[in-house]
């Protein structure tokens, strides 16, 4: 007996279930609409990325460090060429043998014929860039600190001394400018060309880190992702953002008088764990202890006298019209002992 | 049964869709109001004495630390830091077979590791050479095959316990206590180092009380010294005001004073 309705009933559902399927079919159409598929992108093997999942191996399978040609081109040992062929050609020899000159070899070489050798600048300048860096402040200030106190330790032309002693400190790293970084796109404000020592130098290139991680010390030069993270590639900006603009770090003035160290302005410096969202922080009362002091100076003072009278005066002791068109911040009134002040609240 | 499911579907995707908008207002609501919550300022001004006959002087580049909480919440803390057995920096040179000459490099330069400063040619060869340094810059020599680069990275051939072994030790300790104290109060432990002038700043603190500890002593003379104090921020505190005084000399104005114990002597 349940022999014979087993199949009955497995036809009923069947059946059922055919009548159904459109339905059910019609169901899912209106949940979830197939999507179209992709068209297929042709990939542009002239440009190479680092994103790329199967370019995402350990970094030492393509870059050797350092490169043979190092001596050549480097006064120390640096990464200074790209791959050899063979860290490419495992996955693409299909496009390394295609046509007389194939795209593929344009990453790296200027001329794309088997006969020529010729390479591109290592790494490419013109290319975007694909990694950011890490970089600890607070660690590298802690492994540079004393062991006990030590007396006047300055940046700016004390700092040189210190450094001419021998002592380390963020001069290491950040020496004067002997060159203005590029123009900002639409240019300098107000056409105030700020003089080179306005800013301070940055690390360009391995010599700063390789010197202390070059091996055992991590993240050492073999572990490329110790410092360097992939990031949407972006272009480097040179031009510093700067709020005050006159300010000029190894100027010190007419009277040559900045003398502190970096972190006694740069408060926030000796806690940055990472550059990401690194801000310069420098509050007025760095400024202040000299600049707005009764029987000293009074540039704040003044300035916010001038707005008294003037609602739409520019400040311009310490900022180009960018910045000093604008209301002047609560700190500013309140060095000055003042309460705070709206431009369009003068009177 | 489509018909019925069109419905109910539309409802359920209205349903997240308000839910989200909620939650995102709820997040963006309490972002706005956490930019804008009232913060207070600690400017730290850290002067101390080496003997009693030595001039008040400002504690340069030493970090410290703020915890959240009050000295009772973080007494278990207090305790460990205040009880640390840490070797003095002559001890554990000393005891790890260093030459004297290296132990004298360091001494002069009140350095916890070589890379305080920089290793001089005087220090490669000649009257005032250091053993270490010479291996090294031997080394050096062989590896990168040019002088310059040899004593430019000369740390590099240096073993890791000589060069800057007494500085991981101590981290070691402060990443332990540090590791507590987040498990303890559940908020990220702020530090900053002082300036040449023993001056340093805590930014946008919320109110109420912390610990400022300096964690790792600090050697003064023959003295070792550790700062635990309870520092209550108000909001509205500002730089501009007279700074928090510490020191390891007693005085009225100062607010932390320090614990200062003897530098233990080394065993050879």
């Amino acid at each position: 007996m349940q022999l014979k309705q087993t199949p009955l009933i497995g036809l009923s559902i069947g059946v059922v279930l055919v009548a159904l399927l459109p339905v059910l079919s019609m169901g899912q159409r209106t949940r979830r609409p197939a999507p179209a598929r992709p068209a297929r992108v042709a990939i542009d093997y002239s440009r190479f990325s680092h994103a790329t999942a199967k370019h995402q191996a350990a970094c030492s399978t393509c870059h050797k460090i350092p490169t043979s040609n190092w001596q050549k081109v480097s006064a120390f040992p640096d990464i200074t060429d790209f791959p050899a062929h063979s860290a490419c050609v495992s996955c693409h020899r299909s496009q390394f043998f295609k046509g007389v000159r194939p795209v593929i070899c344009s990453v790296c070489h200027s001329r794309t014929s088997p006969r020529d050798d010729d390479r591109l600048d290592f790494r490419r300048p013109a290319v975007l860039l694909q990694f950011t860096i890490e970089f600890p402040h607070d660690k590298h200030q802690d492994v540079i600190a004393f062991n006990r106190s030590r007396s006047v330790v300055a940046f700016s032309h004390a700092a040189r001394n210190v450094m001419d002693q021998g002592y380390y400190n963020c001069v290491l790293c950040h020496s004067e400018r002997t060159s203005l970084p590029a123009a900002p796109a639409k240019g300098w404000t107000d056409g105030f060309v700020p003089a080179a020592a306005t800013f301070k130098a940055s690390p360009v290139n391995h010599s700063s880190c390789f010197n202390c991680h070059w091996k055992e010390q991590q993240p050492v030069a073999q572990n490329c992702n110790g410092c360097h993270k992939l990031a949407k590639p972006y272009s480097n900006v040179e031009a510093p953002a700067r709020i005050s603009m006159k300010f000029i770090h190894d100027g010190g003035g007419e009277k040559k008088n900045h003398v502190a160290e970096c972190t006694t302005c740069h408060i926030n410096i000796t806690k940055a764990a990472s550059l990401r969202g690194l801000k310069p922080d420098v509050p007025i009362t760095a400024c202040t202890e000299c600049h707005n002091k009764d029987g000293l100076r009074l540039d704040v003072s003044k300035e916010l006298m001038a707005i008294d009278k003037d609602r739409s005066f520019t400040c311009t002791y310490c900022h180009t019209s960018d910045v000093g068109k604008l209301d002047p911040p609560a700190s500013h009134y309140l060095i000055a002992e003042r309460p705070p002040l709206k431009r369009k609240d003068v009177k | 049964m489509t018909r019925s499911f069109i419905p109910v579907a539309r409802l359920a995707i209205i349903v997240i869709l308000l839910g989200g908008l909620l939650l995102t207002a709820t997040v963006t609501t309490g972002l706005s109001q956490d930019s804008d919550r009232p913060t207070g300022v600690l400017r730290l001004r850290v002067r101390v004495k080496t003997d009693d006959a030595a001039p008040l002087k400002g504690l340069a580049r030493k970090r410290f630390f703020l915890i959240r909480g009050s000295l009772e919440q973080n007494l278990e803390l207090v305790h460990a830091i205040e009880q640390s057995t840490l070797v003095s920096r002559d001890c554990y040179y000393s005891k790890l077979g260093a030459s004297d000459q290296l132990i004298a490099w360091l001494k002069i330069g009140d350095c916890e590791s070589i890379y305080c400063r920089d290793v001089g040619e005087e220090f490669i060869s000649g009257p005032k050479a250091v053993p270490e340094f010479t291996r090294a810059f031997n080394a050096g020599q062989k590896e990168f095959g040019n002088d310059q680069t040899a004593i430019k990275w000369l740390s590099t051939n240096v073993p890791a316990n000589l060069r800057d072994g007494f500085y991981q030790s101590r981290q070691a300790f402060l990443q332990s206590i540090l590791n507590r104290a987040r498990s303890s109060s559940d908020t990220q432990v702020k530090s900053v180092m002082t300036d040449s002038n023993g001056t340093a700043y805590f930014t946008d603190l919320e109110p109420g009380p912390y610990v400022l500890s300096s964690i790792v002593p600090t050697e003064l003379g023959t003295n070792s010294v550790v700062w635990n104090c309870e520092v209550q921020v108000k909001t509205g505190d500002l730089a501009t005001e007279k700074p928090y005084l510490v020191s390891n000399r007693k005085d009225k104005n100062v607010k932390c004073l320090a614990a200062e114990r003897r530098l233990p002597t080394c065993e050879k």
